[in-house]
């Protein structure tokens, strides 16, 4: 009997020392903007998933392509239908690991610099990137911020020829999300 | 003035016309108004969420692209800087719960806050998918 008591206080332990190194958001933001001289695109999409291991340093964040927002309907039409088929590719996903988590003390308030490597897919394309960023512990809370260029052809998203030179080939993408902690 | 030079500065006006109309109503077109718009589908909230997780491709042609109003309990109200969410939350995954999430039009995220988690209530809004909770966006709450 003891040995069965002590074997769920172990079991618990552990569950919730995994757990409570997890941190989770589903209102993470990701914005994209290019310049260029036909066209200004900017798109902002404010329900970005999000969870990173504290312990291991993986990082998941998935994201809905439909979900970006554009100023003109016809610009998120054409993103979505002609860019990046989000018909046949609803989502985007990074999968990877904060690789300098040694560095970061996660129990201490404080701005840390991050580096960020792992196979972004975009348009089923998969590409192994590396990106710095900053955390930010606050309050409990991890904010994670990086700004990086995606160039399209990297993804195989296509420009049409009659416009080709006239949109910017690099979007530049800037990943924000604020993580608490998962509690379930 | 000769026939031609008429024709040729006709055809011209007639052009520039084309574009400016272009311009402002092809080109320029603001976003769809998702208030006044037809809900495509009516169901419950938790039936959204069941139709996605059971089967994602035939939900996702079904619904994703469409107007769809729900109804159910509000499991609760998340505020992300000037954003409101209407959540309801039936179950749970690697990113936590899971649900159906509705971003709110901001002309509703005052009315929202006056919903508790007993009143039923009806949410309207575009379907953009499945991302571990079904997606609501440019949502509003239908009387």
């Amino acid at each position: 009997m003891k040995i069965k008591a002590f074997i769920v206080f172990v079991t618990v332990l552990i569950t919730s020392v995994s757990f409570g190194q997890k941190y989770v958001t589903k209102n993470g933001s990701i914005k994209f903007f290019s310049d260029a001289p036909l066209e200004k695109i900017e798109a902002i999409n404010n329900q970005v998933n999000a969870a990173l291991n504290t312990e291991t340093g993986d990082l998941v964040i998935k994201v809905l392509m439909k979900s970006f927002i554009f100023e003109k309907a016809l610009m998120q039409e054409h993103f979505n239908e002609n860019y990046v088929e989000s018909d046949k590719y609803p989502n985007a996903t990074f999968l990877g690991k904060v690789t300098n988590t040694s560095e970061v003390n996660f129990q201490k308030s404080g701005h840390y610099k991050a580096t960020v490597e792992g196979k972004l897919t975009i348009h089923g394309v998969t590409r192994t990137v590396k990106e710095k960023g900053t955390l930010t512990i606050s309050d409990g809370k991890i904010m994670a911020v990086s700004v990086f260029p995606v160039l399209l052809s990297d993804y195989e998203i296509k420009i049409p020829g009659a416009i080709a030179g006239k949109i910017s080939e690099s979007i530049d993408i800037t990943v924000e999300v604020t993580m608490d902690i998962l509690n379930l | 003035m000769k026939f031609w030079i008429k024709l040729f500065l006709g055809l011209m006006l007639l052009g520039i016309i084309s574009i400016l109309l272009s311009y402002f109503f092809i080109y320029n077109k603001p976003q769809p108004n998702y208030e006044k718009a037809d809900a495509q589908y009516t169901m419950p909230a938790r039936d959204l969420f069941r139709e996605f997780v059971q089967n994602k491709a035939q939900a996702d042609s079904l619904y994703t692209g469409k107007v769809v109003l729900i109804e159910g309990k509000l499991s609760r109200i998340e505020k992300v800087d000037s954003l409101v969410l209407a959540v309801f939350v039936f179950g749970s995954g690697m990113f936590g719960e899971e649900g159906v999430r509705c971003t709110m039009l901001p002309n509703f995220k005052e009315t929202l806050i006056l919903y508790d988690t007993t009143t039923p209530i009806k949410i309207k809004g575009y379907c953009t998918g499945f991302n571990d909770d079904v997606i609501l966006e440019h949502c509003s709450i239908v009387e």
